[in-house]
C-alpha cells in the first residue's frame, strides 16, 4: 500500500497552550484510519491542520508527494481532500440537493471566470441526486436542511464531501450527537467508502463503533501520538487505557 | 511648540469623540448593532441645548434638558426600532438605523430650518485662556472636563456598583447574567439611556464650540465615532477610549501635514483603513484565530 | 420623446446601472458596501477629465469603468481581511477618503468639481436611448450571472463563506470578482452621468448617495434583479410624480428603509417570492 498522506511533527498553540505538540502520522491508501484519544488530545486540531483550516506553527503536511502545508483549504479540496465539520455547516439558504450540487459542480466553480461562462446545472443535479439516493437522502432532496433532523444533516455533510470526488476524506466526529441506531448506520456508511476508492480518516469519541469499523487506530494524548496499530492491540495497552480513565 | 499644541488640540477633540463613541460601543457590545442613528441623538441634544438656553438664558438648564431628551430619545429608539428586529441578521438593524438617522436629520431640518441656529449669548465661544503657551477656549476645556468626569463616573459605576457589575456581565454573557438574576432588558435601557445622554451632551458642547447648530452636524462626528469603535475593537469600552484619543491626535496632525491631499474628515478613515489592513481586529480588538 | 422625458429616462437608466452594480456586490455575493458612490465618482471624474482633454466618448466610458473597477478590486482586498460590520465601516470610510481626496485636488476642480464638459455628440433623446441600451445590457448581464455557476457560487459565499471553502470555492477570488464587476459597472454609470450633466460636483458622490443606491437595492430585495429594477424605477419616479415627495425625498427614503426592513427584510422581492423556511 502506498502512503496517501503524511503529517510531520505538527505543532500549534492557542493562547499559550500547546494543542499539538509534535504529531506525526501516515495515512495509507485505501485504509480506514481512526484518530482517537481523550478530550483535548488534539484530534480535531490535527484533522483541521490536514484539511487546511488551521495553519500549524511548525511541521509539514504532505498529500501524496506534495507538500501542502501552505496551501489554503479550498486548494486542498481541489487536490482530492474532502472534509466534514463536527458541527454541521450546510448552506441553509440552499435545498438539500443544491448543497450537494455545488460540490458536484466543483469543476465549474474552480475560477470565477469559468463559473461565469458555465450555465448548465443538469449534470451536477444528476450527480447530486445519485449521491443522495446512495446515501439514503433521496426523498429529502427538495427540502431545506433546516427541516432535516441531525442524523440526516450529518449524512448531507458526507454527501456534499463525496460530491467533490475526494481520494481522502476527513471526518470530524461524524457520529457525535447521533442515537445508537443512527450511529451504526453512519458508521456502516463510511465504512464502505474505502471499497469505493476513498481513503477515510476520522476523529471520533464513539469508541464502540470505531473499534468495530476501523482498520487502524492512532491514539493521541496531550498533543502527541501515544500509540498506533490495529484496534485489538492498541486497546490492550495499559498506557492507552490509562489515558482514557475518567473518560469512558 | 506646534507639535505639543497639535497633541493637545487632538486630545480635546478626542474627548469629544469619546463621548460619542462610548455610547456606540455600548450598544454594539450589547446588541451587535451599528447604531448609526446615534448621530441623530447628537444633533437632537444640540438643538435642545440651544433652544432651551436661548429661551431661558440658562446654559445649565439647556444642557440638562439636552441630556434628558437625548436619553429619552435613545431608549425610544431602542424600544421601537431595534427591539422588534433583533432576531434578524445583522444587516437589517444596521439599515434600519441608517434610515432612522436620515429621518431624524430631516425632521430636525423641517422643524428648525436648514440654516442652523446659534446661541444668542455665548461668551464661552470666544473667551479663552493660555495654559503653558497653548491657547484653549473655555468650551474646549469644558469638553475635556465633562468627558473625563462623565466617563470616569461611568467607569466607577461599572466597576463598583451592583448595577454596574450586572451590566458588565450582561455584555459579556447575556444568558449567564440572566441566570444570575440580572434583568437583561433593564440593562439595555440603561445602556441606551446613558449612551444617548452622553451623545446629547457631546452635541451640546459642539454646538457651543462652534456657536452653531445645524441638522447635519451629527453626520461627521458619528461617522468618525463608527471608525473609532471599529479601531478600538467593537464592543470594547477601553479600546474605544484609547482609539478616540488616538484618532483625535492623528486627525490634528493629518489635517496639517496632509492638508494638500485630503480634507480633515478623510484623515480619520484613512487611518482606520490602514490599521485594519494591518490588524483586522482593530488596534485593541482580540484576534479571533480560526 | 420630449426633453423632459429624455432626461427622466436618462436618470432612471443611470440609477438602474448603479443599483444593479451594488446588487452584485451586496446582493449576490453578500459583501456589504456603504461606499458605492465613490466608484460612481471615480468613473465620473476619470471620464470627465479625459473628455475635457478631447478623448472620444467610447474611450472615456471605458476608462471610467476600468479605473473604477481597478480601484474596486483593491478595495475588495479589504473584504478579504474584514467582514460584516467591520467591512461596513471600512467601505463607508472608502467613500469619505474618496470625497476628501477629490475635494482637495485642484487639478480635479476641488470643491467646485469639473465643469464645461463637452457633449456626447448625440441629441438628448438619442443619448437617453444609449443609456437605456447600456442599462438593458447590464440588466441582462446580471440575470446571466444569477443563472450561471458564478451566481450559484456567490450564493454560497454569501450564505457561509467558510463552508464554501470546504467545497473547494476560492472565496477570495470570488469576492474580488464581485467587487471588480460591481465597481466597474458603477464607474460606467459615472461616465454616462458625465455627458448627461455636463458638470460634476464632489457632493454628488457622497455618503447620502451611497445610501440612496443602497435603498434601491434593499427595497427591491437584496439579490433580486427584477426587484431592484422595480424599486429603482419607483424610487426615481416618486419625486417626479409627487411634489410633496420631492420636497421630502430624503425623509421618505429614510422612512422606507426603516419600514421595509422592519416588515419585509426581503424587500419587494421578499413579498412576491415565498422562500422555503
Amino acid at each position: 500500500m502506498s502512503t496517501l498522506a503524511r503529517i510531520d511533527d505538527l505543532h500549534i498553540s492557542f493562547g499559550g497552550v500547546a494543542a499539538a505538540n509534535g504529531i506525526s502520522l501516515t495515512v495509507e491508501q485505501g485504509e480506514f484510519l481512526a484518530l482517537i484519544g481523550p478530550n483535548g488530545a488534539g484530534k480535531t486540531t490535527a484533522l483541521r491542520m490536514v484539511a487546511g483550516l488551521l495553519r500549524p506553527d511548525r511541521g509539514r503536511v504532505f498529500f501524496g508527494e506534495r507538500d501542502v502545508t501552505s496551501l489554503p483549504a479550498h486548494a486542498r479540496v481541489r487536490l482530492g481532500l474532502g472534509f466534514t465539520h463536527q458541527i454541521v455547516r450546510p448552506f441553509y439558504s440552499f435545498t438539500t440537493v443544491e448543497n450537494v450540487m455545488l460540490a458536484a459542480g466543483h469543476r465549474q466553480t474552480e475560477s470565477p471566470w469559468r463559473a461565469l461562462t458555465s450555465r448548465s446545472r443538469a449534470a451536477a443535479r444528476e450527480k447530486a441526486r445519485a449521491i443522495l439516493d446512495r446515501i439514503g437522502l433521496g426523498a429529502q432532496a427538495g427540502q431545506s436542511p433546516r427541516a432535516l433532523p441531525l442524523g440526516q444533516r450529518k449524512r448531507l455533510e458526507v454527501a456534499r464531501a463525496l460530491a467533490l470526488d475526494p481520494t481522502l476524506l476527513l471526518l470530524d466526529e461524524p457520529l457525535a450527537g447521533l442515537s445508537s441506531g443512527e450511529a451504526t448506520t453512519m458508521a456502516d456508511l463510511v465504512r464502505a467508502l474505502p471499497g469505493q476508492g476513498i481513503t477515510v480518516v476520522l476523529v471520533e469519541h464513539n469508541l464502540g463503533e470505531v473499534l468495530r469499523v476501523a482498520d487502524r487506530l492512532v491514539v493521541l494524548d496531550a498533543g502527541k501520538v501515544l500509540a498506533e496499530g490495529v484496534p485489538k492491540d492498541v486497546m490492550a495497552r495499559t498506557d492507552v487505557r490509562q489515558a482514557y480513565t475518567g473518560v469512558i | 511648540m506646534l507639535f505639543v499644541e497639535l497633541i493637545v488640540k487632538g486630545l480635546v477633540y478626542g474627548c469629544m469623540y469619546a463621548m460619542m463613541a462610548v455610547g456606540l460601543t455600548l450598544v454594539y457590545g450589547l446588541l451587535r448593532i451599528l447604531h448609526i442613528a446615534h448621530a441623530g441623538v447628537f444633533a437632537l441634544g444640540a438643538y435642545m441645548a440651544v433652544t432651551v438656553t436661548n429661551a431661558t438664558g440658562s446654559l445649565a438648564l439647556g444642557f440638562l434638558v439636552a441630556a434628558a431628551v437625548s436619553a429619552l430619545a435613545g431608549t425610544i429608539i431602542y424600544r421601537l426600532a431595534y427591539q422588534p428586529i433583533l432576531h434578524h441578521q445583522a444587516f437589517v438593524p444596521m439599515v434600519v438605523s441608517i434610515g432612522l438617522f436620515i429621518v431624524m436629520q430631516e425632521a430636525l431640518r423641517m422643524i428648525f430650518g436648514a440654516y442652523g441656529v446659534a446661541f444668542d449669548h455665548n461668551p464661552w465661544y470666544v473667551a479663552n485662556v493660555t495654559l503653558a503657551g497653548i491657547n484653549l477656549t473655555y468650551v474646549e476645556i469644558a469638553m475635556v472636563i465633562t468627558s473625563v468626569t462623565l466617563l470616569m463616573g461611568f467607569g466607577l459605576f461599572a466597576g463598583l456598583t451592583r448595577a454596574g457589575i450586572g451590566w458588565r456581565a450582561t455584555v459579556s454573557d447575556p444568558q449567564m447574567a440572566t441566570s444570575f438574576g440580572v434583568d437583561a432588558v433593564r440593562v439595555r435601557y440603561v445602556n441606551f439611556l446613558f449612551g444617548s445622554a452622553l451623545a446629547g451632551i457631546a452635541g451640546s458642547l459642539v454646538g457651543l464650540l462652534n456657536n452653531y447648530v445645524e441638522p447635519t452636524m451629527g453626520g461627521a462626528v458619528s461617522y468618525k465615532a463608527l471608525a473609532i469603535i471599529v479601531l478600538g475593537g467593537l464592543g470594547s469600552v477601553r479600546g474605544t477610549l484609547v482609539a478616540s484619543l488616538v484618532l483625535g491626535v492623528v486627525e490634528a496632525f493629518g489635517a496639517i501635514y496632509l492638508a494638500d491631499i485630503f480634507d480633515r474628515d478623510a484623515i480619520g478613515f484613512l487611518f482606520l483603513i490602514i490599521v485594519l489592513m494591518v490588524r483586522p481586529q482593530g488596534l485593541l480588538g482580540r484576534s479571533s484565530g480560526t | 420623446m420630449s426633453a423632459y422625458i429624455a432626461s427622466l429616462v436618462s436618470v432612471i437608466g443611470i440609477n438602474l446601472i448603479l443599483a444593479l452594480s451594488l446588487n452584485i456586490i451586496t446582493g449576490f455575493c453578500g459583501q456589504v458596501s456603504l461606499g458605492h458612490a465613490a466608484f460612481y465618482g471615480i468613473g465620473a471624474y476619470t471620464a470627465a477629465y479625459l473628455a475635457k482633454l478631447g478623448a472620444p466618448l467610447p474611450l472615456t466610458l471605458l476608462a471610467g469603468a476600468a479605473m473604477a473597477g481597478a480601484i474596486g478590486v483593491v478595495v475588495g482586498l479589504t473584504s478579504l481581511r474584514v467582514r460584516h460590520d467591520f467591512l461596513a465601516v471600512t467601505t463607508m470610510g472608502i467613500g469619505f477618503v474618496f470625497l476628501g481626496f477629490v475635494r482637495k485636488q485642484k487639478w480635479l476642480g476641488g470643491e467646485l468639481g469639473i465643469s464645461g464638459i463637452p457633449g456626447s455628440g448625440l441629441d438628448p433623446v438619442s443619448y437617453a436611448l444609449l443609456i437605456v441600451a447600456f442599462a438593458a445590457a447590464v440588466m441582462g448581464f446580471c440575470l446571466w450571472i444569477k443563472h450561471s455557476w458564478m451566481g450559484f457560487t456567490f450564493d454560497a459565499v454569501a450564505d457561509d463563506e467558510d463552508a464554501a471553502r470546504t467545497v473547494g470555492v476560492n472565496v477570495s477570488t470570488y469576492k474580488l470578482a464581485a467587487f471588480g464587476i460591481g465597481t466597474a459597472l458603477a464607474g460606467l454609470a459615472g461616465g454616462l452621468y458625465v455627458y448627461f450633466a455636463r458638470i460634476i460636483l464632489p457632493d454628488t458622490f457622497d455618503f447620502v448617495q451611497s445610501i440612496a443606491i443602497l435603498t434601491m437595492v434593499v427595497i427591491g430585495g437584496t439579490g433580486s434583479v427584477w426587484g431592484v429594477f422595480a424599486a429603482t424605477i419607483a424610487l426615481t419616479l416618486l419625486p417626479e410624480v409627487s411634489r410633496a415627495a420631492a420636497d421630502y425625498r430624503l425623509l421618505i427614503f429614510g422612512a422606507m428603509l426603516m419600514l421595509v426592513m422592519r416588515f419585509s427584510p426581503g424587500g419587494l422581492a421578499g413579498l412576491v417570492r415565498r422562500k422555503p423556511a
